[in-house]
């Protein structure tokens, strides 16, 4: 049986979209089955405008040069690649009623669905990561 | 060490990761099991990543060659039946049989059938290299007469050139088992 890769992201920055994007294409490029739950702020790294121009922490803005020169891909490009690798994306649909946030705001393909939803799929993950 | 002949090359060059490993699990998906990719690739993290990419997609990590900033990898697309060990051919030898008649300079000829890449990065010291998708076509470079000591990787593409030797009058030909996946002796990559 393939590895099972549960991630959840919690925070909104370019940072967090990075660590959370590489780390999910990387799995799903090497045969793991990955899924993530977007919850809180973790929404704006699958938000249709958000996701296009997250902000880099504070202060760290001179990074966003480095970025460009190590030729890293951008945030829209690494999301349709694990899109296209099968990963899985599950919004938050409390966090969503919270902020008011209908799917139509979201990008395509995505699932919405509660706490139990991540669970049943984390119940038995090889790894479970938090961002 | 000499030209390394691959069936396809995948250029990551400049690129960071998780690209050289997203670029190389499409390219080996249009891959038949058997054949061998190259990456090349600026990332230097590339290098640790490939051999756990293989190790966890299961297919065969052959090794890297530097050339200045760029690392070129080198990995073969493994075949399901490799993963059993079921040799048919019953003249069989093991590693250690053959070990000790190379080092007491027995008059043998050991025939390396894995890929050109493979051969590369390690093999028998003076072992003849014919692929063995090439080998019916090459058997003019061999002698009927000869002890021939067939290896592979496992077992499994040697057995199949014991067998073609024996049908076209090889009268004195060994399958070597497990082969170089155990193989402790000396090693060659000249």
């Amino acid at each position: 049986m393939s590895t099972k890769v549960a991630i959840i992201a919690s925070n909104g920055g370019q940072f967090d979209a990075y660590k959370v994007f590489n780390i999910a294409t990387a799995a799903a490029a090497t045969e793991a089955e990955v899924a993530i739950f977007f919850t809180f702020e973790g929404l704006n790294l699958i938000h249709k405008q958000a996701h296009q121009q997250l902000p880099l922490p504070a202060g760290r803005e001179q990074f966003a040069e480095g970025f460009q020169k190590a030729n890293v891909p951008g945030i829209p490009e690494l999301v349709a690649m694990a899109q296209e690798l099968g990963v899985r994306m599950i919004g938050c649909q409390m966090t969503m009623d919270v902020m008011n946030l209908t799917k139509d705001e979201f990008i395509d393909g995505i699932e919405v669905g509660g706490a139990v939803t991540f669970l049943d799929f984390a119940k038995d993950a090889n790894v479970t990561l938090s961002f | 060490m000499a030209d390394i002949s691959v069936n396809v090359t995948v250029d990551c060059k400049g690129l960071s990761c998780p690209m050289p490993i997203v670029r190389t699990k499409k390219a080996m998906d249009q891959l038949e099991a058997g054949q061998v990719i190259e990456v090349l690739a600026t990332d230097r993290g590339s290098l640790a990543d490939m051999q756990g990419w293989a190790k966890n997609t299961g297919h065969q990590y052959l090794g890297t060659l530097e050339d200045g900033e760029v690392l070129k990898h080198y990995l073969r697309k493994s075949r399901p039946e490799e993963l059993k060990e079921a040799a048919n051919y019953p003249h069989t030898i093991s590693n250690e049989e053959l070990q000790s008649k190379l080092a007491a300079s027995e008059d043998i000829v050991t025939l390396d059938v894995r890929e050109p890449a493979e051969y590369a990065f390690g093999h028998i010291p003076g072992a003849v290299s014919i692929p063995l998708g090439d080998l019916e076509a090459r058997l003019s470079e061999l002698d009927p007469e000869d002890s021939i000591h067939v290896v592979c990787r496992t077992g499994s593409r040697s057995d199949l050139a014991c067998h073609l030797l024996a049908e076209h009058g090889f009268q004195y030909v060994s399958n070597v088992v497990p082969g170089m996946s155990a193989w402790t002796g000396p090693i060659g990559n000249q």
